[in-house]
């Protein structure tokens, strides 16, 4: 079938501009220009002429049948998507040019020309393959390459048959390797074990859907050998809390709203993909946590999310980055395009945009939440029944995230970049924002009995969990395929995101397919569930899988782990405390311009924080909209007043000191930070995420003491965990380094207040008025903390929050403070302590703050400024206000007053010791950050 | 009209129909979440409403540029229904991802379906902006600005493709500019991030020559609750809503 090819160039293309000026940044400097011709190859009898108005404007593109790049000017790298491989405008064009009544289009392609004017040829070549594309799915197409169809070819292996039977422990060991099972020999065994007992050779799709439903990922052993996640849900069975609807069970956990609706909070990590490969990686990873809210009860619908992101020091020297790892600043640039690339098109607006930096994080974090929606009548799942149907809805199937379970859960070595790229998915926000739409349509017309996601494990582990309890028989031949190069148990464990799978009851179905169709969301009948409590799967006329659920879900060997106490190396902090308006200036300025207090904007501002309609109070605030809030509240309910509040608190800087301490003052920080803005801490709920170093003794003792800390501290307070997520494959080996992240507890909250213009946010309100440390604060503040941190210091003790009585004392007097109104405005402390809390208030209200060190406070001075005080908070009450009736017994000290001129003025016995205004601090707190992302 | 509805079209990737909705229920207008799929496959007609909103968002994944699938397809398939709906001087607002989709279908500012005479180009910072920015309303007559000529609103903006360009030689009646971005002073906004597209003449909405279009990258339905940080959008909607009932 005749081919045409239609080349367009824009005459204003800003995209070739961004790349050209990133390219420079990144050491390009010979790059002169950088020119992208888009190609469109269009297979069949159509009127290229009639096709033009889709494929190009020409207002600003112009299409000629021929490249219009002159070849003279500079070497051309064109990439193009792999034979195999669909382009995903390829059904948007096909159905624009039915639509135009050209019918003959049969196939299409695209291809991007990228001219590096400047560069040498293999130069060009090496920063395509760096920055351009993704070999797993792309292609450099070479010159006077001669197509003869564009349609997907390719064929699939067979299956195979895998004996094992006979294989001596060292060859288990080297098969799971090879194979990139990475099962441990333990796990070989049982499956071997499999073998002998049904005297029948196991097939490939078999056992990859053994090792990969029983990998860390999938299955925890880590945490279950420890007993960890038994502790923690015992904890919120214990506290008994009236408004917890949905806990750890489901794909997130949920809580009572108000009206009848349930609000919903999942937190995941993905590591690995987004440590070779940040983009790709960082968007699937908001793919997926969406989709556990689009998974959670019958169907939620998501209203918020976060992204964190922690990586070495983005800063870093070329020569320090570890062999085998990505630069930490292409991880941090390609995760925040990466995050505007798939949180946007989907609508949901971002609450908490956080990025931190920490030595340990060669295999960096990569942190999502996602904040849900749902009416409490649909918010629980019931069980498929047999008969049901398993219809798959969403994208079609590719060679996408393949192993990507089994490999997430083990270490990272230098070569893992290259080896294990497979395990890397391609995110297309369209396909997922499609069925965002029509699920709750779905759910409200009674066609969902069961609905989850596909991530990790993809087919198999979501079909083989929503059938363990009867059984599921599942055809491979319907599944859809972007690649008709897979064979069975790449489908079956292929991890192209946008999938969910239903169970429909029959008599709902053509009702289903019927709102699918109308939402243009593709769907297939994947098979039913039965009775007979086995996965089956039958693919080109054989029955390639037949597992027992039992065995699949019940035989995983979980082998006792080792905790012994480690030994850390800690010196005390060892910092002169500032005496002279120098020392202050700079000290000041070290800590507003550290990478965790500076101002972060220039990533928050790539991200739709208004969308839906819902937001009352966004990441960014103030007269400016620039002020970090630190909280985000939402009123999910058009026209009614009640909120969603969410709050997140993640430190990498304590966990070295003491890891069970840190978690406990992440519980105590993500609370605060919610109720000194006017929530109810007995109206909150919490989510944890642990990314923790692969597991040797010494980390699972720590572990152990993290966990333990967590659980029972929420039962102290009462208030649950809700839902959370372990990753232990935290360490990264290049050669004979062993790079483990730190200690790593994100602690979410999530609460309800019942009215969003209740809402105190954290700027000056008023000149005169009074600033009032409320709270528990001592000396020893500083270990761990953001100014030690800018000393090159961690110190040897972490602060101690208190009595947890004080604490609970401190909240409810603020809750009932912000109810009667009693205070203009209050921030928690956290990083970066009072100073930066004054800063904030300043720049985000044009008034400033006069401050009077050593008054009433214990301690060095600088400690009183910096320390962070997790617990304790700085409120601004009317100077009328008697402090004594206000706090009573609590622990309170002013520490000074509002000024109306934008400054920050330290006094000591009254007499000036230092002073600036907020503009010139603002100068130094608003360039780290950009300086490494723009 | 008394029970006039408005139909607030949704394609695959819209994602601001359901506050567009909202927007206009607080305005005390009636409306109507209607899918394009109803519309292209005849299940409903767009003659049947009384006025449209195009809302925001990256219909069909904003494959091609953005809006341009979704307006190739309408202007293909519902010319006709397009054309009465102009010829019957009803009320069409294109908000954001709506905007560009009647750029793209020659819609705005020319009312020519098929026929392009504006393109709304990728930002200058080649980034999507999230941004509060303010908006100057012109002395412009036009039934989404009545009364609130000269004012400055204050409405989010969150965009990747917001730059307008226009055809020198279209033959069409010029363009009438609705909307500027201001600066402080509430001057037009010739610096970023004020100015957050890099528009020229800080050009932030427009009408075509009658009025009855109004396309606007900025929007109005994210500051019209009382949740919200401002209700200044609401403004726009409740003169949608009166005209309404007044016609």
């Amino acid at each position: 079938m005749a081919i045409h090819s239609v080349y367009t160039l824009s005459k204003d293309d800003a995209e070739a501009r961004n790349w050209l000026a990133f390219f420079r940044r990144h050491g390009y400097t010979d790059l002169l220009n950088l020119i992208i011709e888009r190609v469109y190859w269009l297979e069949g009898v159509v009127k290229v002429d009639a096709l033009l108005p889709l494929l190009a404007n020409p207002l600003y593109q112009v299409t000629s049948p021929h490249t219009q790049l002159d070849l003279n000017q500079g070497p051309v790298v064109e990439i193009a998507y792999r034979p195999a491989v669909t382009d995903p405008e390829t059904p948007s064009i096909l159905a624009g040019a039915r639509a135009l009544g050209e019918n003959g289009l049969e196939f299409t392609r695209l291809s991007k020309r990228y001219q590096f004017i400047g560069l040498e040829e293999q130069v060009a070549r090496k920063i395509a393959a760096r920055f351009l594309y993704n070999k797993i799915v792309e292609r450099v197409r070479e010159p006077h390459e001669t197509v003869t169809t564009l349609h997907p070819t390719g064929k699939p292996d067979p299956v195979m048959s895998v004996a094992l039977a006979l294989l001596r422990d060292d060859q288990l060991v080297k098969l799971s390797r090879d194979r990139s099972w990475y099962a441990p020999l333990e796990q070989m065994r049982a499956i071997q074990s499999l073998e002998k007992m049904r005297a029948r050779v196991l097939t490939d799709a078999e056992i990859e859907i053994l090792v990969q439903s029983w990998s860390d990922h999938c299955y925890h052993t880590t945490w279950k050998s420890l007993g960890l996640l038994k502790r923690l849900t015992s904890a919120t069975e214990r506290i008994q809390h009236p408004l917890v609807v949905s806990v750890f069970k489901d794909n997130a956990g949920g809580i009572e709203f108000y009206d009848g609706w349930v609000v919903t909070i999942k937190g995941e990590t993905h590591n690995f993909p987004s440590s070779i490969a940040p983009f790709g990686g960082v968007a699937t990873k908001h793919g997926g946590v969406i989709r556990d809210t689009l998974g959670f009860g019958k169907g939620a619908h998501p209203i918020g999310g976060t992204t964190i992101m922690g990586t070495m020091d983005p800063r870093l020297a070329e020569e320090a980055v570890p062999e085998g790892a990505l630069h930490p600043q292409l991880i941090l640039t390609e995760s925040i395009r990466a995050t505007s690339y798939y949180c946007n098109p989907m609508g949901i607006p971002m609450m908490h945009p956080i990025y931190r930096c920490h030595p340990g994080y060669a295999k960096c974090l990569a942190l999502g939440h996602s904040v849900g929606l749902i009416p409490k009548k649909y918010a629980l799942k019931d069980a498929p029944r047999s008969g049901d149907v398993a219809l798959l809805i969403g994208g079609e199937t590719g060679r996408d995230g393949i192993h990507g379970a089994t490999v997430s859960s083990t270490g990272m070595t230098g070569e893992t970049l290259e080896r294990e790229s497979a395990a890397v998915q391609i995110g297309h926000p369209i396909t997922e924002r499609r069925f965002t739409s029509a699920i709750p349509v779905l759910r409200d017309a009674d066609c969902i009995r069961a609905i989850t996601d596909l991530g990790a494990g993809g087919i198999s582990c979501a079909a083989g969990e929503m059938g363990s309890e009867t059984g599921v028989l599942l055809n491979l031949d319907a599944i859809p395929l972007k690649d008709q190069s897979l064979t069975a148990w790449e489908i079956l464990l292929s991890e192209s995101q946008e999938r969910m799978l239903l169970a429909v009851p029959p008599k709902k179905l053509d009702e289903a397919k019927e709102i699918l169709n109308r939402y243009e969301v593709g769907h297939c009948v994947l098979g039913n569930f039965t009775n007979s409590k086995r996965l089956e799967a039958t693919w080109r006329g054989r029955r390639v899988v037949d597992l027992e659920m039992a065995f699949l879900w019940g035989a995983c060997p979980i082998e006792p782990l080792d905790a012994e106490k480690p030994k850390r190396q800690l010196n005390p902090l060892n910092i002169p405390e500032p005496r002279t308006e120098k020392d202050w200036g700079s000290a000041i300025r070290r800590v507003l311009a550290h990478y965790h207090c500076c101002d972060q904007s220039a990533a928050g501002s790539r991200f739709d924080t208004t969308v839906q309609g819902r937001t009352a109070v966004g990441p960014y605030g103030g007269r400016n909209h620039l002020m970090p809030t630190n909280i985000a509240v939402s009123a999910p309910l058009y026209g009614r007043p009640y909120g969603v509040i969410t709050t997140v608190a993640m430190n990498p800087l304590y966990g070295e000191i003491d890891p069970a301490p840190m978690a406990r003052l992440m519980i105590i920080e993500a609370i605060t930070k919610a109720v000194v803005a006017g929530a109810d801490y007995r109206e909150m709920a919490l989510c944890d995420n642990f990314y923790t170093p692969r597991v040797r003794p010494d980390v699972a003792w720590d572990l152990r003491q993290m966990v333990d800390a967590i659980a029972k501290l929420s039962v102290e307070l009462g208030v649950p965990f809700i839902s959370g997520k372990d990753s232990s494959s935290g360490t990264f080996v290049a050669g004979e380094r062993r790079i483990d992240v730190p200690l790593t507890l994100a602690v979410a909250s999530i609460g309800r207040v019942p009215d969003v213009k209740k809402i105190v946010t954290k700027e000056f309100k008023r000149a005169g008025n009074k600033l009032v440390l409320v709270g528990f604060s001592n000396s020893t503040a500083l270990g761990g903390s953001v100014y030690a941190d800018s000393f090159g210091q961690r110190g040897d003790l972490l602060y101690e929050p208190g009595p947890k009585n004080s604490i609970v004392r401190v909240w409810k007097a603020l809750h009932r403070l912000n109810a009667a109104g009693k205070y203009a405005s209050g921030s928690a402390i956290a990083e970066g302590g009072l100073a930066l809390r004054l800063f904030e208030a300043s720049f985000g209200s044009g008034l400033g703050a006069r401050v009077e060190l050593g008054k009433g406070a214990q301690g060095p001075r600088d400690a009183q400024m910096f320390g962070e005080y997790v617990g304790a908070v700085m409120l601004e009450i009317s100077k009328e206000a008697k402090l004594k009736r206000l706090f009573g017994t609590l622990p309170y000290r002013l520490v000074g007053e509002v000024i109306p001129e934008a400054r920050l003025v330290f006094t000591e016995k009254g007499k000036v010791v230092w002073q600036d205004s907020t503009e010139s601090l603002a100068a130094a707190w608003s360039k780290t950050f950009r300086e490494v992302v723009e | 009209m008394k029970n006039a509805v408005t139909a607030i079209l949704y394609a695959p990737g819209t994602n601001c129909h359901d506050e567009t909705a909202a927007a206009m229920a607080r305005a005390g207008g009636k409306s109507e979440v209607v899918l394009t799929r109803d519309l292209l496959d005849g299940r409903k007609k767009l003659g049947d409403y009384q006025a449209a909103i195009v809302p925001g968002g990256f219909c069909y994944g904003d494959h091609l540029g953005a809006g341009r699938i979704l307006g190739t397809l309408m202007v293909a398939q519902l010319r006709e229904q397009l054309e009465g709906f102009l010829a019957a001087k009803k009320p069409l607002l294109g908000i954001c991802n709506g905007f560009q989709v009647l750029a793209e279908a020659g819609i705005l500012p020319s009312r020519t379906p098929g026929k392009r005479s504006m393109a709304l180009l990728e930002n200058q910072s080649a980034k999507f902006e999230d941004r509060k920015i303010r908006l100057a309303v012109s002395p412009e007559k036009s039934l989404w600005t009545d009364g609130i000529e000269g004012e400055v609103l204050a409405m989010p903006t969150a965009h990747g493709e917001g730059r307008p360009l226009f055809c020198e030689t279209t033959s069409a009646p010029a363009t009438r500019v609705a909307f500027r971005f201001a600066d402080e002073a509430g001057k037009p906004a010739t610096k970023y991030p004020d100015n957050p597209n890099g528009a020229t003449a800080s050009i932030a909405g427009i009408t075509d020559e009658t009025g009855m279009v109004l396309g606007l990258m900025p929007h109005p339905e994210r500051a019209a609750l009382p949740a919200h940080y401002s209700q200044d959008g609401l403004k726009i909607f409740i003169n949608l809503v009166r005209w309404l009932l007044q016609s």
